[in-house]
């Protein structure tokens, strides 16, 4: 096991406290969290494109950080709108 | 293990203490504000430092050219998103994301 997929490992557990604000928290607190969530799945996707060594698999990073830019867009506009 | 791989080892360590303390952060910081905060690291200074552990691994190629895309796409949303949540946010505070003070001077200017 290469050293990116054990640090793409240890990424994922940065996703349980932002897990907690995203199921426990406000809206806007759970936005946060999932603006945090997508950024951290970025580079894990990234990381285990290069531990295993896959080149197709680094067009996932890419694709998820355009739509993690909209997605986030969206969610602040419509929580933007209103209680 | 070559000098190359100790490198990039070393980046990755420390690309994962930022996420780590940027996701513990989000969980202990109070309010909004505070949180968003902690997604700067996160989204801003860790992709760099892994891009850097992937170039250090593979050289120039395709795959790094690919990780860089990735990481200037993430450099370049973040702001927005952060500026984006942070009104959103304001709005749902305050009824509107100008200070009462804005709009006083508004009125003046009238």
């Amino acid at each position: 096991m290469s050293g990116f997929v054990v640090a793409a490992i240890a990424m994922l557990l940065a996703l349980i406290p932002c897990g907690i604000v995203l199921v426990r928290g406000s809206a806007m607190a759970a936005v946060v969290a999932f603006e945090a969530i997508s950024a951290v799945v970025v580079i894990v996707l990234m990381l285990l494109s290069e531990g295993f060594g896959r080149p197709g698999e680094f067009e996932l990073p890419v694709h998820l950080a355009v739509l993690v830019f909209g997605s986030g867009l969206v969610f602040a506009r419509f929580l933007g709108r209103g209680q | 293990m070559t000098i190359r791989t100790v490198i990039a080892d070393v980046l990755l360590g420390l690309a994962v203490l930022v996420v780590l303390g940027s996701s513990a952060g989000i969980l202990l910081m109070r309010d909004v504000y505070q949180k968003l905060h902690y997604v700067t690291p996160a989204a801003v200074v860790a992709p760099p430092i892994a891009g850097l552990a992937i170039g250090v691994q593979s050289g120039w190629s395709v795959n790094s050219l690919q990780t860089w895309l990735t990481i200037a796409l993430m450099l370049i949303a973040a702001p927005f998103l952060s500026h984006a949540t942070i009104r959103a946010a304001r709005i749902r505070q305050a009824g509107d994301w100008k200070s009462p003070a804005d709009h006083d001077d508004a009125e003046g200017r009238r």
